[in-house]
């Protein structure tokens, strides 16, 4: 024991006197943190009320449909309308251009006579629809036709994402639908009214009967509201807790290629209590990396507007949950500087496979959102493992038996990378070809 | 030489991996105490794999080796506890003290507390280190490093030395401070067995020396039988010319 607690107090040494090591470690993942909840925060739209994205729009038809339309963008609180360039009304042709050049993401013309095409053709079909109920004089619309359905033309930026366009898409359909039924409904009601007296209009407009309501359900009592801020920072605390690959490969490649490894294994100490010391003292960083974080989430996110970080309520099943990542992560790291030959080696690779299993473990895109080959594929990468179990904590609101199944994953993940480590310096070291 | 060997080698063989000849060809040896027995030889010749086994670094493919009556297979643990090494690398931590790096390796020995504070004052004090003890070691000289990663082979008092290249790359003060010492401690009653390219501090130093070609023994004996065997030739560096032959070796 007091062997490995001199290892120990040797590695945090060793990592204390690195200054640009420590830095990486603590300084950069709460930049991150900080950088990217800034970044999507307008995505998940809780830091400001500000509309993010500018739309340029052209309205040629200066009646209700452009009116309306325009009045559902400003009102969704997610996008600024823009209808004057230089103080001048935009033209379909300015609005056209000006998207090509990527000055804007996104244009919108509703064309000339769209309201009075739309009209005419609701009154049409209400006045159709009752003639077959006997109602009106059919003979009047014989030889009156539908009139040809006008195109709102929507101009997209070509970098605006496939998920994006379709939500604005949706956003100008729904907008229309709406207007539509309501003006069917005053028309039926107007008609009815004309052709038989003794109907009496409902005194209510028409009122939506489909009413849509957002809740998040949580293991605990209070709702946890989903935010940059409970997405961001488990992602970036696993993908810094893995960035340990670096130091920790370092730690090993130097202690070998010095020289001290080959002192050391003349000496009465086992290889696993010099890999254990190592353990030891990168778990305890991790387990710090992750209080940083956390206490970023809590202290530091706020001051930049964005929502403070709120911790699910069970606080053994998180540091179980860190626990286990940071033994994964350092197991991996050790892994990966036993296996590779050179410092170069060791950190390209180390870098490398943890942006990889990160991207693959949805800490960036979430996986719903890739193709099922890749889905298949993220369910093997420990990163994955790791957000999924922190996401049962952050989001909804898990406790112990929720993360069971990811710490058990990571855990044994742990294992078997110090089993091959093991076998690996047996069989394959240098030292002992 | 008579007696009990302290280290018995009996036909150690090394074959690497892939290689297609043998590093060390099936040597036997016997070391005796007190001796300082010195394995010279040119690059590639099988010295540092030699040293490597018997502090049982890594295996032999044949071969056994049996230090102060204990087998090396069986007993490497104990083997270990009285066995000193002292790398041709600076082994040390580069952002550890001199003191802190000292201190790590004492731990390793099993010495902790006042017994190791004393013995690492000690020989700062011999090596002429105390005042550079709490410096880190990527700050010192290289005959300073050197003093260092000697002491670190010599803390727990072993009763075998090994020293592989142990003056390399250093200035004559620290070379002089370094070979007395070894001689001094030599008479106290360690066993060195040293690697050199230096024929002639090996000539000085050692009361026998061997050398090894293409991991085979060429010669054996006391410099000066060796001389006596040679007359022709008059310095041991010269007999190993003519022995070894002139082609520079990788």
């Amino acid at each position: 024991m007091k062997k490995y607690l001199s290892v120990c107090r040797k590695e945090m040494l060793l990592l204390i006197r690195d200054k640009s090591g420590l830095a990486m470690l603590f300084i950069m993942p709460v930049v991150l943190i900080v950088i990217s909840s800034l970044m999507q925060e307008s995505g998940w739209g809780t830091l400001t009320k500000d509309p993010s994205v500018q739309v340029l729009f052209v309205d040629n038809d200066l009646d209700s449909l452009g009116m309306r339309i325009k009045n559902g963008f400003n009102g969704s609180g997610s996008f600024e309308v823009v209808d004057r360039l230089n103080q001048r009304p935009i033209t379909a042709a300015d609005a056209k251009n000006a998207v090509k050049k990527g000055d804007y993401l996104i244009a919108i013309v509703v064309p000339k006579g769209a309201t009075s095409t739309m009209r005419a053709n609701v009154r049409l079909n209400v006045a159709k629809t009752l003639a077959g109920f006997g109602v009106g004089n059919p003979m009047l619309l014989d030889g009156i036709v539908f009139r040809d359905s006008v195109n709102v033309i929507i101009y997209f930026d070509p970098t605006v994402k496939r998920t994006f366009k379709n939500a604005l898409i949706s956003s100008v359909r729904e907008n229309y639908y709406k207007i539509q039924t309501e003006w069917v409904f005053a028309t039926f009601n107007k008609e009815l009214a004309m052709q038989m007296p003794l109907y009496k209009p409902p005194r209510e407009g028409f009122r939506e009967i489909l009413q849509f309501k957002e809740e998040f359900p949580s293991f605990r009592e209070v709702e946890l509201i989903p935010n940059s801020t409970q997405h961001n920072v488990p992602a970036w605390t696993i993908f810094a807790m893995f960035f340990i690959v670096i130091p920790l490969t370092q730690s090993l490649i130097q202690e070998r290629e010095g020289g001290s490894l080959f002192r050391l294994l003349t000496m009465p100490v086992s290889y696993m209590t010099l890999l254990m010391g190592k353990v030891g003292v990168y778990l305890m960083v991790c387990l710090a990396q992750t209080v940083a974080m956390l206490l970023a989430g809590i202290l530091l996110l706020p001051l930049f507007g964005l929502p403070t970080l709120v911790l699910g309520d069970d606080i053994l099943g998180l540091f179980l949950m860190t626990t286990v990542v940071a033994l994964a992560s350092v197991g991996y790291g050790l892994m990966i500087g036993t296996i590779a030959k050179t410092h170069q080696q060791a950190a390209a690779f180390g870098s490398i496979s943890v942006i990889i299993l990160a991207a693959m473990g949805g800490l960036w895109v979430p996986i719903y959102l890739m193709p099922p080959f890749m889905r298949a594929v993220s369910l093997i990468s420990p990163l994955n493992w790791a957000i999924t179990g922190y996401y049962s904590i952050f989001l909804r609101g898990g406790s112990l038996w929720q993360i069971a199944p990811q710490a058990i994953k990571l855990f044994l993940f742990f294992l078997s990378t110090v089993f091959i480590t093991g076998i690996y310096y047996r069989y394959k070291s240098p030292m002992n070809n | 030489m008579s007696g009990q060997p302290l280290i018995e080698i009996r036909d150690l063989t090394k074959i690497y991996k892939g290689a297609e000849e043998p590093a060390v060809n099936s040597i036997s040896l016997d070391i005796f105490p007190n001796e300082i027995f010195g394995l010279l030889g040119p690059n590639g010749a099988g010295k540092t794999t030699t040293i490597s086994i018997l502090c049982g670094l890594f295996p032999a493919t044949k071969g056994s080796v049996m230090i102060d009556g204990m087998d090396s297979h069986t007993n490497l643990e104990k083997i270990k506890q009285i066995i000193g090494v002292v790398p041709q690398d600076i082994a040390l931590y580069p952002t550890l003290t001199g003191r802190e790096n000292l201190a790590f390796f004492g731990n390793m020995y099993g010495m902790y507390g006042s017994e190791l504070r004393d013995k690492i004052n000690h020989y700062l004090h011999e090596f002429g280190l105390e005042k550079h003890a709490n410096k880190t070691v990527n700050k010192y000289s290289g005959g300073m490093k050197r003093r260092v990663n000697l002491i670190a082979g010599l803390l727990h008092d072993p009763k075998v030395l090994f020293l592989d290249e142990p003056t390399v790359g250093i200035d004559v003060q620290s070379r002089v401070v370094i070979l007395e010492y070894l001689k001094e401690i030599n008479k106290k009653g360690v066993t060195i067995i040293y690697t050199s390219h230096y024929m002639e501090e090996a000539e000085h130093l050692c009361t026998r020396v061997a050398i090894i070609d293409r991991g085979n023994i060429i010669a054996l004996g006391n410099p000066n039988e060796l001389l006596a065997r040679h007359p022709e030739f008059k310095n041991l560096e010269n007999i190993f010319i003519h022995l070894t032959g002139k082609d520079m070796r990788d």
